[in-house]
């Protein structure tokens, strides 16, 4: 009998524990594997719909400027968006690569278990490292597969760009992985012994850095003094670095549908290149110093008492005029989040990307001279600004209620109400992640240098949204909780996580559809004639206030019938 | 001062529990004994209000658990079998969230939080995270902060894994004093000799069935002559069976009686 190799073995146990919980599926009720199979649907279409959208506005807006069909224009601005949109597909490949791998690598149940069996470091790393691309490469697939298509159609590319397509996927997602891997390695090894304001200090410091960098390669240059189509030529061309992998996906892509295969095969094995050489500095990496990180950070929660104490006295300060069981229970989560690194390192990183938002506004303010951009502007920032506040919702409240986990019996047991408990996780997510998201809105409608209204519609719609999807994130937290798992990020990651984020982009797109009509009034009023501007107002303000309460309301009210009803 | 009525639990076809009908006086220390898989975990989880009983109900000082669940959880305090308690919070945390729960006053709090984490030997350890405590300290933490509230009741469940001999005859001890206080204690075990030793009444619940109820002598004093006897453990002992003997022979009956087949078959 041929014996198996342990990577092999490992895999194939991986590929068995899918097949499994894909089988449990049949289990689930069937009214939600409906629902998120429809609603993932949905958005795949609406994706595809959008990015239509998109690529043909922006091959009208290439006509109108040259004024003749300006074919070859048009050409060139799809071939701009397609670098834009890889290079998009790649950072957020890297960032979401260092998330995953922290929990793959350090943070699941079956690391002790494989340490502890006699397997080598490098093959124990490849094993957790093939999970990261499945899982990364499974989302990213799922996003940017509509917009692909989209960008096939709109361009009316021919089959071997599809086929391209799928040779350049797999060597693209394995760099952020790798790159992924290599920087949790390195900081686990080197930082975990550290405090936090150590690791806080050289977080901020790589945000700064990778801005600087990529203001220098991609930033609007002399933006501000050429506020014109030209100005975004110019700023879509220095997105094409050539060191940068997102060009190679690209430009390869692109000269095999030209029939260049000579320089397409040139990019194509530049990235698998130099994806086989960054999975090899990783596993040297992780032989080198994974398992120094790792036993340092599973035993790191040496006493420090005196500083935790000084901590916990300043929040209870804080919390002090709060009620009673509020108290204990605000206090008590939100020490938990502090003192998980898998939570506060991964808020961290989300304030670093609104950081990096809000700084880079600036450069979009100078396409605000025209009418027409100033309310597409207003509009994108505040549909960004919402994309935010759902990922933050989804990824740090939705796990409240599943966090209590097997210690569910504390709170069973005690003379709280559930509906207490509920209301306490509700309004302490909407106290904390207001504070971010208020304060975005509030600084991106200043750097876009917003008109009245819009700042109004700006401000109160994100309002509106932190409150609904708050509610949202409880309620979908507590329909479907997870008691058995310890890790949030995996709690997201199952089906109420992926629910509970697409419920939120419906709700998205419903808010801006209202006001998308007050900030287009002019171009919309030429349509239903004779509708008054307040009129308008008026309707957009309450259907945003119904689809708020809706939104709220109704996830609480399920959520809460679910807890009332289950046993621990 | 703990009362079920008829207490049933179905888990879609499993009876779990059966028809419980309990009455446990004030001060009275109770041990529930059964096999594993006999239902003292689920009894005990719809006496503390965890799952819902499918007919039946509890009643614990003189409230329904059910109907109002948040005065009966004023009066009860409860150990489980795994104490799964929030790995980063200091056990002094804990012991504080704990009183939050229970609106204690500070003074209160203050007054009685280092006594308990003393009297079960976590006071040393009070400042660091759960994470860093053994399986025993946890529990020991769950036993003080079951305390802190002045429950009158006290249901506990099989709470000796982890604990070492010293720490069990300990804990043994002061529920035991607590109960001369006035304090009820309903502790669910599979060990025999625990309940023998503490318990003023024992219940032997067995698939679910309570099959006897009575003080540990008129338990004992059901082993001799009571149907026919296998070989075995019971033939060592004489005069009074040891509680072992009976708790092996009534399970046994039990057996038999569920399956008449079987029987009959012993009977050729
Ligand atoms: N949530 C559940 N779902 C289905 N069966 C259960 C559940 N909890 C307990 N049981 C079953 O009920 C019976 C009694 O269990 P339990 O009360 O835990 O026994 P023990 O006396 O060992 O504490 C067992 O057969 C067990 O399998
Ligand atoms: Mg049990």
């Amino acid at each position: 009998m041929r014996v198996r190799s342990v990577l092999g073995t490992i895999l194939w146990a991986k590929v068995r524990v899918a097949l499994h919980t894909l089988a449990s599926v049949r289990q689930e009720s069937k009214l939600k594997v409906a629902f998120v199979s429809v609603s993932a649907g949905l958005l795949w279409v609406g994706l595809f719909q959008l990015s239509r959208m998109g690529f043909r506005f922006f091959e009208e807006l290439a006509s109108t400027v040259v004024g003749v069909g300006g074919l070859s224009l048009s050409d060139l601005i799809m071939a701009r968006m397609l670098s834009v949109f890889a290079l998009v597909l790649f950072v957020m490949l890297v960032f979401s690569n260092v998330l995953v791998s922290f929990s793959t690598l350090y943070r699941s149940r079956e690391v002790w278990y494989l340490i502890a069996s006699p397997i080598s470091l490098s093959t124990f790393f490849l094993g957790r490292f093939y999970e990261c691309v499945a899982f990364t490469s499974w989302a990213s697939a799922f996003l940017g597969s509509p917009v692909m298509l989209a960008y096939g159609l709109e361009s009316s590319a021919a089959a071997i760009f599809y086929l391209a397509l799928l040779a350049f996927y797999l060597p693209f997602v394995v760099i952020p992985a790798a790159i992924g891997s290599v920087v949790t390695i390195t900081a686990v090894r080197f930082l975990s012994r550290h405090r936090r304001p150590v690791w806080l200090g050289i977080a901020s410091a790589a945000l700064v850095g990778v801005f600087v960098l990529f203001r220098a390669q991609v930033g609007p240059a002399d933006a501000e003094s050429t506020p014109s189509f030209q100005s975004l030529i110019v700023m879509l061309t220095k997105v094409q670095s050539p060191f940068l992998p997102s060009t190679w996906l690209s430009q390869g892509i692109l000269d095999a549908t030209t029939g260049a295969i000579g320089e397409s095969l040139f990019y194509f094995l530049l990235l698998l290149s130099n994806a086989l050489v960054l999975v090899w500095i990783a596993t040297l990496a992780a032989e080198r110093w994974f398992y120094a990180g790792w036993s340092s950070l599973a035993g790191g929660s040496a006493v420090k008492s005196n500083r935790r104490l000084v901590v916990s006295r300043v929040l209870d300060r804080l919390l002090r005029h709060l009620p009673e069981p509020t108290r204990s229970l605000v206090s008590k989560d939100i020490k938990l989040f502090w003192r998980d690194p898998a939570q506060w390192s991964q808020f961290v990183l989300f304030f670093g990307i609104m950081a990096l938002y809000v700084a880079n506004l600036g450069g979009a303010r100078s396409f605000a001279g025209q009418e027409s951009w100033r309310a597409l502007g207003t509009l994108l920032n505040l549909g960004a600004s919402m994309l935010i506040l759902a990922s933050l919702t989804t990824r740090f409240v939705f796990p409240l209620v599943s966090l209590e986990g097997r210690r569910f019996w504390i709170l069973g047991l005690s003379p709280v109400t559930l509906r207490h408990i509920m209301w306490q996780k509700f309004w302490l997510s909407v106290g904390t992640t207001s504070f971010f998201t208020v304060g975005l809105a509030v600084l991106s409608a200043i750097r876009l240098d917003l008109d009245r209204t819009a700042f109004v519609l700006s401000v109160a719609g994100m309002i509106a949204t932190t409150v609904a999807l708050s509610g949202l994130a409880v309620g979908l937290g507590s329909l479907y909780p997870n008691f058995q798992e310890d890790n949030p990020a995996r709690i997201v990651s199952g089906m109420g996580g992926t629910l509970n984020f697409l419920l939120s982009m419906l709700y998205i797109a419903l808010v801006a559809g209202g006001q998308a009509i007050v900030l287009f009034w002019s171009g919309v009023s030429t349509v239903l004639n004779g509708v008054p501007y307040v009129w308008a107002v008026t309707g957009a303000v309450s259907w945003i206030l119904v689809v708020t309460v809706v939104t709220c309301m109704l996830p609480l009210h399920l959520g809460l019938r679910n807890l009332e009803r289950a046993e621990f | 001062m703990i009362k079920t009525r008829s207490l049933t639990k179905r888990f879609d076809e499993k009876i779990a529990v059966r028809d419980l009908d309990l009455d446990i006086a004030p001060g009275e220390f109770f041990c529930f004994l059964g096999p594993n898989g006999a239902g003292k975990t689920t009894t005990i989880k719809m006496l503390t209000g965890l799952m819902r009983p499918s007919s039946g109900e509890a009643i614990v000082g003189g409230v329904d658990i059910q109907r109002d669940p948040i005065r009966a959880k004023q009066l009860l305090g409860y150990v489980p079998d795994h104490p799964f308690l929030y790995e980063r919070l200091t056990g002094r945390e804990f012991m504080q969230f704990v009183a939050g729960l229970y609106r204690m006053t500070d003074s209160a709090f203050h007054q009685h939080c280092d006594e308990l984490l003393e009297t079960f030997e976590v006071l040393h350890v009070g400042d660091q995270l759960i994470e860093s405590y053994s399986h025993g300290m946890r529990q020991k933490l769950s036993f003080a902060s079951c305390f802190l509230h002045q429950p009158q009741i006290v249901v506990v469940d099989e709470p000796w894994i982890g604990l070492d001999p010293k720490n069990i005859r300990e804990v043994k001890t002061y529920l035991r004093d607590r109960t001369r206080e006035g304090l009820t204690v309903f502790m669910s075990t599979h060990s025999l000799a625990i309940a023998e030793e503490v318990a003023d009444r024992v219940g032997i619940i067995h698939r679910g069935q309570l099959l006897h109820v009575g003080t540990v002598d008129e338990i004992k004093a059901l082993a001799p002559g009571r149907g026919k006897r296998l070989s075995g453990a019971g033939e060592l002992g004489s005069g009074l069976g040891s509680l072992e003997d009976v708790f092996l022979e009534l399970t046994r009956q039990a057996e038999e009686g569920a399956a008449p087949v079987g029987g009959m078959q012993y009977e050729s």
